[in-house]
């Protein structure tokens, strides 16, 4: 390419840092990878756990007493929603990543075999059955 | 003004040049070869195409019936000895742009499937799904990335040929985006720049199809060969032109007049076929020169309805079902529903003839080579002599494959072995040019480009359209050169360098005037009607071999008007005959 | 019937940056945005500029930001906007000039990935190919090129050298194609990294992609290439 720059003065915009405000598109995209912020709270969680579980019975029943406090409910609960919309968001996509199924049957598959494994879990753990 | 010196230049980045130079870099891969285009190569109109390219494929089909049905279709005024080579290496070249990777569609064994084109007897059209031109170009341009002999210059818009002594020297041409002048210096030139479409009011083709390459060739002595053969396609959407493809009517889709009458039997198309039993070469699927010309008859008669201020018929799809439509017609549905706004499930789409394709073009030999030694010619801007007063569907895309690839070979063959130094003729010419520019700009103008080019175009429409007589093509005449005389009047406001529009439309339509005078003055001189070009004036309404078996030059001559000479067709062993459709055509055979 | 079209018009050889313009254009229910530019360019401003040829969005010249969302100008109509609607260039590339951008960057990135069937065969037939291997690449095969997936590509914004959707779209139209033997010339590219790991997932380029391509599944089918293509590499002796 000949290296004639004449009168040219390109303009380039930056990328703005607020791009993702500027498109419903983007917000739920930044939702999406927001998930992660409230999964991070639930390992920590799941981490003192497992901590207090080996520093002995009575650290454990501290740890259970903080458990059930409202507020760390409810950010659980935040925690199951957040996980449930990624969920959502990654069954949506991966039919078109592994486009081996018609996308619908692939997305209701995968919610089955959450279920699935979820029941098993439960009853694993003595919750049901 | 900056100088770059190369060894072959190829004006133009669609079919046709890309395959030139794909073919000059296999010949060649130690040359330097330089890509000009006005536009990014993958935007050049070749994209556009939508039916298929034509080649001998099947073991019931022969070269012979693809000679005999292109040299009918031509009305007789294709070059045999060309067609003989056409036919002959069209095969090779559809193979070879598979190998390359052209997505062709297939038959279930993995096979190529062919198809069933207008004028064409047997199934011969290799196409990829509704996107033939696309898959084409895109296979080509991307191809052509492989080769690092070739160098890409995009944006590039050449404004004159550098001639010295009948050889050529190279090219002048402006980069768009800097708005700086290049003398690009080379022993070979390839013009590929596509067809003049654009020269009139309705047409299918792509805005940048201007004629460019035609008048560059002209305005150095070239002659423009059989310039009045225009073909018009009978299914373009109206205000916009764009193509409603011939597969609509092969699938069974009927025109009707604005009474819901289906008015093409009465014009030798006939007799009605059932609906949804369309057959080949009678009524809707009659050739397109026929269709064309049932609509104005039926203009005339005032039997046409009006859609937005343009004169249309319908094309009637609604009896194939929502089903049928979805299967075969995607395409077709969503042009519809997008640029007229209209459901053809729902009712039938409003259509007319639009100017298609320029059979003439600049007279080149059997390898493209024009009369100024170096200067080669190939693809929709050339008259190579494929098409005489008539193409055929399906055969120009492979004549850009076929022409393309022997203008290359034979131009990186016959390079001269030594570069040659700067020369000063070309530095002289291209100095000229640069003052020329110069003093095009200046203030604020009465009159707009914009205005001078409508006003051409709706000249073209009237004077030199569908049918042509005596009076309405003189009438253009007047007009074309009126507006040169405008033109050369008239001032570029815009005086910035940087993709200035207004410049680059100026040069444009001083380029399509040109052209479009050669092309008035070429039909008016042809007192007969053949192919394309059909005349109303009493005693010339047929063919006149007697007289008229001849190719039109049109030579500029040295006061700027154009000047005409004659030249025999050349006739290996098919001798004219009738050229007829429909019951006729069966009578007769 | 009128609506007014707001223009981002920068001009390099006067203005510091784009700035707004209003004109106001006549529509029916066919006009396109094209349309309305090239009145505006025709009736009351000849210095406008932008590109456009085919006008039947198969060239890919003609995209532009339409009240912030990529699109083809030929392809978008004023019937579907309300009384006043918003045109710029494509976001992510240098604005040469008004609705121009500079697109050298994009067919940098398509020709990095080796665009062409690469396959040493000598035969002088054509191969044979079924319609069901066409159709695993046919339809990576109708990117027009024509850029709005990079518009769309904040990754691109924010890294202009991330090969970006359609150049990886089409290294999978051929590394997906029965007749080649390239792929193995094409990893480094898409592995690199500047290939398939830059991008995130975003999705809006499937989203604005006129042909319905679903360029960010190629890309994240090229993910699970390019990690099967590493595995391999690092088992092999
Ligand atoms: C809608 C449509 C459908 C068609 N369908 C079929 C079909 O089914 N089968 C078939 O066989 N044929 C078909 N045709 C015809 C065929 O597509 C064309 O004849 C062919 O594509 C022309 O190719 P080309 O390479 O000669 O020119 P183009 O593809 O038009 O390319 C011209 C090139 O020249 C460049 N150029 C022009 N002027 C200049 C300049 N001044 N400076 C620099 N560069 C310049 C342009 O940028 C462009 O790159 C169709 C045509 C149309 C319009
Ligand atoms: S992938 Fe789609 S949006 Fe991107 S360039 Fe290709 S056609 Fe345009
Ligand atoms: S003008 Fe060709 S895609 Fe819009």
């Amino acid at each position: 390419m000949p290296d004639s720059a004449g009168a040219r003065r390109p303009y380039l915009q930056p990328l703005s840092r607020s791009w993702w405000l500027k498109h419903s598109f983007f917000l739920r995209y930044m939702l999406r990878e927001a998930t992660v912020l409230p999964l991070l709270f639930f390992c920590g969680c799941l981490l003192a756990g497992l901590y207090s579980l080996s520093q002995g019975e009575s650290q454990y029943q501290s740890w259970l007493a903080f458990m059930a406090q409202p507020w760390v409910i409810a950010l659980n609960a935040l925690v199951l929603l957040a996980s449930l919309y990624h969920a959502k968001t990654f069954f949506e996509l991966f039919p078109r990543v592994m486009p081996l199924l018609p996308a619908p049957l692939m997305i209701a598959g995968q919610w089955l075999g959450t279920l699935l494994v979820a029941l098993f879990l439960l009853w694993l753990f003595g919750a049901i059955g | 003004m900056q100088i770059i010196t190369t060894d072959i230049i190829v004006v133009g980045g669609g079919g046709a040049g890309l395959r030139a130079a794909i073919a000059a870099a296999e010949t060649r891969p130690d040359a330097r070869i330089s890509l000009l285009s006005k536009v990014y190569p993958m935007r050049s109109h070749t994209v556009a195409a939508e039916g298929g390219a034509a080649a001998v494929t099947l073991a019931e089909d022969s070269l012979d019936a693809h000679f005999q049905d292109t040299v009918a279709g031509s009305d007789w005024l294709a070059d045999q000895l060309v067609v003989e080579h056409f036919v002959k290496a069209a095969y090779q070249e559809l193979v070879q742009l598979e190998h390359w990777g052209c997505p062709w569609s297939r038959k279930a064994d993995g096979s190529i499937q062919v198809r069933r084109f207008g004028g064409m007897k047997t199934e011969r059209t290799w196409f990829a799904a509704d996107k033939t031109g696309f898959h084409i170009l895109h296979t080509l341009f991307q191809t052509s990335m492989k080769y690092p002999a070739i160098r890409r210059l995009d944006e590039f818009f050449v404004l004159d040929l550098l001639v010295s002594e009948q050889q050529v020297l190279g090219v002048l041409a402006l980069q768009l985006n800097s708005g700086e002048l290049f003398q690009i210096l080379a022993p070979k030139v390839i013009l590929a720049t596509g067809g003049a479409g654009r020269l009139f009011h309705y047409n299918t083709n792509g805005g940048i199809v201007t004629g460019d390459g035609m008048a560059l060739a002209y305005r150095h002595g070239v002659a423009l060969r059989d310039m009045e053969f225009v073909q018009y396609h009978p299914t373009g959407l109206p205000g916009s032109g764009i193509l409603i493809t011939e597969a609509a009517r092969g699938e069974g889709g009927i025109l009707l007049n604005k009474d819901g009458y289906r008015y093409l039997q009465d014009y030798g198309l006939g007799p009605e076929t059932p609906l949804g039993q369309p057959q080949n070469k009678y009524m809707e699927l009659g050739p397109r020169d026929k269709l064309s010309q049932a609509f104005w008859q039926q203009q005339q008669a005032g039997l046409t309805a009006d859609y937005q201020g343009h004169a249309v018929v319908y094309l009637d799809l609604r009896h194939l079902g929502v089903q049928k439509l979805a299967e075969r017609l995607p395409f077709i549905c969503e042009l519809s529903r997008s640029y007229v706004n209209i459901d053809p499930v729902q009712q039938p789409i409003p259509i007319r003839p639009a100017v298609h394709y320029t059979m003439g073009g600049i007279l080149t030999e059997l390898q493209g080579e024009t009369s100024i030694s170096g200067l080669y010619a190939v693809g929709e801007c050339a008259s190579v002599g494929l098409h005489g007063a008539n193409r055929l569907g399906s055969n120009s895309l492979t004549e850009l494959l076929v022409f393309g690839k022997a203008a290359g070979e034979h131009a990186a063959q016959s390079l001269p072995p030594m570069p040659r130094s700067q020369s000063t003729a070309a530095t002289e010419q291209a100095q000229t040019q640069q003052r020329r520019l110069a003093s095009l700009f200046g203030g604020k103008q009465q009159q707009s480009i914009a205005s001078l080019r409508k006003a051409m175009t709706l000249a073209m429409e009237q004077g030199c359209g569908i049918y042509r007589d005596e009076q309405g093509m003189q009438q253009c005449r007047t007009t074309l050169v009126s507006l040169q005389q405008q033109l050369a009047g008239l001032k570029v406001s815009d005086h910035s360098k940087v993709f200035n529009a207004e410049l680059i439309q100026y040069l444009e339509l001083s380029f399509g005037l040109e052209v479009a005078l050669t092309l008035c003055e070429s039909a008016l001189a042809r007192k007969e009607s053949r192919g394309a070009h059909q005349r109303l004036d009493p005693g010339l309404t047929q063919r006149n071999d007697q007289d008229f078996l001849q190719h039109t030059l049109a030579y500029r001559a040295a006061d700027g008007r154009v000047a005409l000479r004659y030249q025999p067709v050349r006739i290996t062993c098919l001798p004219p005959a009738a050229r007829v459709y429909g019951a006729a055509a069966k009578q007769g055979a | 019937m009128e609506k007014t079209i707001i223009i981002q018009r920068y001009n390099p050889e006067q203005d510091q940056a784009p700035s707004a313009k209003r004109y106001q254009v006549p529509f029916d229910h066919s006009t396109s945005v094209l349309d309305a530019l090239l009145y505006i360019q025709q009736q009351l401003d000849p210095t406008l500029a932008f590109r456009w040829s085919c006008r039947m969005a198969i060239c890919g010249s003609c995209g532009v930001m339409v009240n912030k969302i990529p699109k083809l100008g030929c392809k978008t109509f004023l019937r579907d906007y309300p009384a006043e609607l918003t045109i710029s260039a494509l976001d992510h590339f240098p604005i040469e000039k008004d609705l121009i951008s500079d697109m050298a960057v994009f067919l940098d990135h398509l020709q990095a990935v080796k665009p062409y069937l690469i396959n040493d065969s000598q035969n002088t037939e054509p191969h044979r190919q079924t319609p069901a291997q066409l159709k695993k690449y046919q339809k990576f095969s109708s990117c027009i090129n024509c850029g709005l997936c990079y518009a769309a590509c904040p990754q691109f914004g924010l890294n202009p050298e991330f090969l970006g959707p359609a150049a990886i779209v089409t290294a999978q139209r051929y590394n997906l194609d029965s007749r080649d033997q390239g792929k193995a010339q094409r990893m480094p590219q898409l592995n690199g990294k500047n290939g398939v790991w830059a991008c995130t997932f975003v999705g809006f380029c499937a989203d604005v992609c006129p042909k319905q391509l679903d360029p960010a599944a190629a890309v994240n089918q090229g993910k699970v290439a390019s990690a099967t293509d590493m595995l391999i590499s690092i088992f092999k002796p």
